[in-house]
């Protein structure tokens, strides 16, 4: 369903971000990518999403070169298939839950009705009904993170890409977070999920853990 | 060398179309000798970034170009006061031998930087980009004709005697002074109407039948017969003054700039219906350039058809 061919990615001409990788991620798999800070999961998790091109190589999502996409195309792309979950979450301050949720939405001239739904289910899914008029900025970071995953859902993505998504929580809502992702693996959902913390790493309903290590894949 | 802050303006602006316009050439040049859709190297993806980067500068110089046409013609029009015997903007194209090549060449250029807008537009609606070769080599051909464009533009402005006296728009469109224009000019207004009044009974027929290239040539057609009967027929009748035959004045104040409406409607006009024999357009675009089209090319006549039977309403005869 995903795959990396080749994929080399350097800034700025000489920061080489990842080697020569060629990389496959199956349909319903969960995949964790495993490494320190700068080892290059962001970067893959970038190049997947089409938010990032590649130097050379090529990324293929169901079929579709993303890496030959251009940016408007890219784009759409992104918000049919993909959710993604930020470390700092990337929400909206000074918009409310229900803003930030139905933003994904709004260039898909959706029926009121069906935004509606579409919202309801994502806000129950992630138990964030009771917060839907805060304002993000006032919501704690455990709330804020379960924005982030129902914005992220909003669409119905095939698949689900995050990237540390649990560094700035304590242990207790990490533990939430898992299960939250477990919820979501069992919706046959693609999920890739950088981290580098150990609490994913021998999870029973992972399928398999990446080691990246300085651009290299193991 | 004629310098007011009109033409000041136009030479700043002209360096700096000069500037970016040939950063986008160099870039245009490489896209076009080494771009490869299928190819995933360093070169392709920097190419590819690169066309957005060139795109992006030559949409910004041409769609000022585009409405820097009409300050030209202002500019022309308002230093005809410094020169003896123009009367307005003909004398100033007349004064030297560079003024009728220049504005043919703006007018080419308008309509190429159009289309090049248009081109761009339509290639960034499809993946496969596949407008891409066809728009960065109308953009090295535009930017060749832009270099001798503003060449001419610097030497009209240059060579300009503001000492010398120049001919009016009287001498120039005259019907007696055994040019080709003037024999153009003193054709039978009953052949010009037929021509202009017919050419656009074709267009609605194709308009209505929606053949697209029959409508893009008879827009190309129409351009050139409505502008052959402004200045030989309809004119006169914005001038009131049957040997007045001057395609400038009606842009003055006294004509209530009725000119730069006129204009505007005939190149919107015409640009859509030649543009669509140019380009495949999807079903909703395609029909909506035949509409702008016709929508145009009607207020045009309108326009044009309103001074002779206003002339005739008011006094009861023809000039």
């Amino acid at each position: 369903m995903i795959k990396l061919v080749n994929v080399v990615k350097t800034y700025d001409g000489d920061v080489k971000a990842l080697q020569e990788t060629t990389l496959e991620f199956q349909e319903g798999e969960f995949v964790v990518l495993k490494g320190v800070s700068g080892s290059g999961k962001s970067t893959i998790l970038s190049l997947i999403a089409g938010l990032l091109k590649p130097t050379s190589g090529e990324v293929i999502v169901d079929g579709k070169q993303i890496s030959k996409l251009p940016d408007h195309f890219c784009s759409e792309f992104r918000r049919d298939t993909i959710g993604f979950i930020f470390q700092r979450y990337n929400l909206i301050p000074t918009l409310s839950v229900r803003e930030n949720i139905l933003l994904p939405l709004l260039p898909k001239n959706l029926a009121k009705e069906e935004m509606q739904e579409k919202f309801q289910r994502a806000v129950q899914l992630f138990h964030i009904q009771h917060k839907e008029e805060s304002l993000v900025k006032n919501l704690s970071g455990g709330e804020q993170q379960r924005v982030a995953i129902a914005r992220a859902n909003v669409n119905d993505p095939k698949i689900i890409l995050a990237d540390e998504p649990t560094a700035n929580l304590d242990a207790k809502l990490s533990l939430d977070f898992i299960e939250i992702m477990r919820g979501l693996k069992v919706s046959n959902r693609t999920i890739i999920l950088a981290t580098h913390d150990p609490l994913f790493f021998d999870l029973d309903f992972v399928d398999r853990v990446i080691e990246v290590k300085e651009g290299q894949c193991y | 060398m004629l310098l007011t802050p009109e033409i000041l303006t136009l030479d700043i602006l002209n360096g700096l179309f000069l500037l970016f316009g040939s950063v986008a050439f160099y870039f245009s040049v490489r896209i076009l000798l080494y771009y490869d859709a299928s190819a995933t190297t360093p070169l392709q993806y920097r190419l590819e970034k690169q066309s957005y980067l060139v795109s992006t500068i030559i949409k910004f110089i041409f769609a000022l170009k585009i409405p820097l046409f009409i300050f030209f013609i202002f500019t022309l029009d308002k230093i005809s006061t410094m020169l003896p015997g123009a009367m307005c903007a003909a004398g100033v194209v007349n004064a030297t031998v560079y003024g009728t090549p220049l504005l043919m060449l703006k007018i080419l250029n308008l309509y190429l930087f159009a289309y090049w807008i248009v081109l761009n537009n339509e290639d960034m609606k499809f993946e496969d980009r596949r407008y891409l070769h066809l728009k960065f080599l109308v953009f090295v051909i535009a930017y060749l004709l832009l270099l001798v464009e503003i060449l001419l533009q610097l030497a009209l402005f240059f060579s300009i005697d503001i000492s010398s006296v120049v001919d009016c728009c009287g001498a120039v469109f005259s019907t007696t002074n055994g040019t080709y224009m003037a024999e153009l000019l003193g054709a039978k207004p009953l052949y010009i109407l037929s021509l202009f009044y017919g050419v656009f009974t074709f267009i609605i027929i194709a308009y209505f039948i929606k053949n697209r290239y029959l409508f893009s040539l008879l827009n190309l057609l129409y351009l050139i017969i409505a502008l052959v009967s402004l200045i030989a027929f309809f004119g006169t009748y914005i001038y009131e003054l049957p040997t007045h035959h001057c395609p400038f004045c009606l842009l003055q104040k006294d004509y209530h700039y009725i000119g730069y409406f006129l204009y505007i409607f005939l190149f919107i006009g015409t640009f859509y219906g030649i543009v669509l024999g140019v380009i495949s357009f999807n079903k909703r675009e395609y029909l909506q350039k035949f509409h702008i089209s016709m929508i145009f090319d009607t207020l045009y006549l309108l326009g044009v058809s309103y001074y002779p039977l206003a002339y005739y309403l008011k006094n009861g005869v023809w000039l």
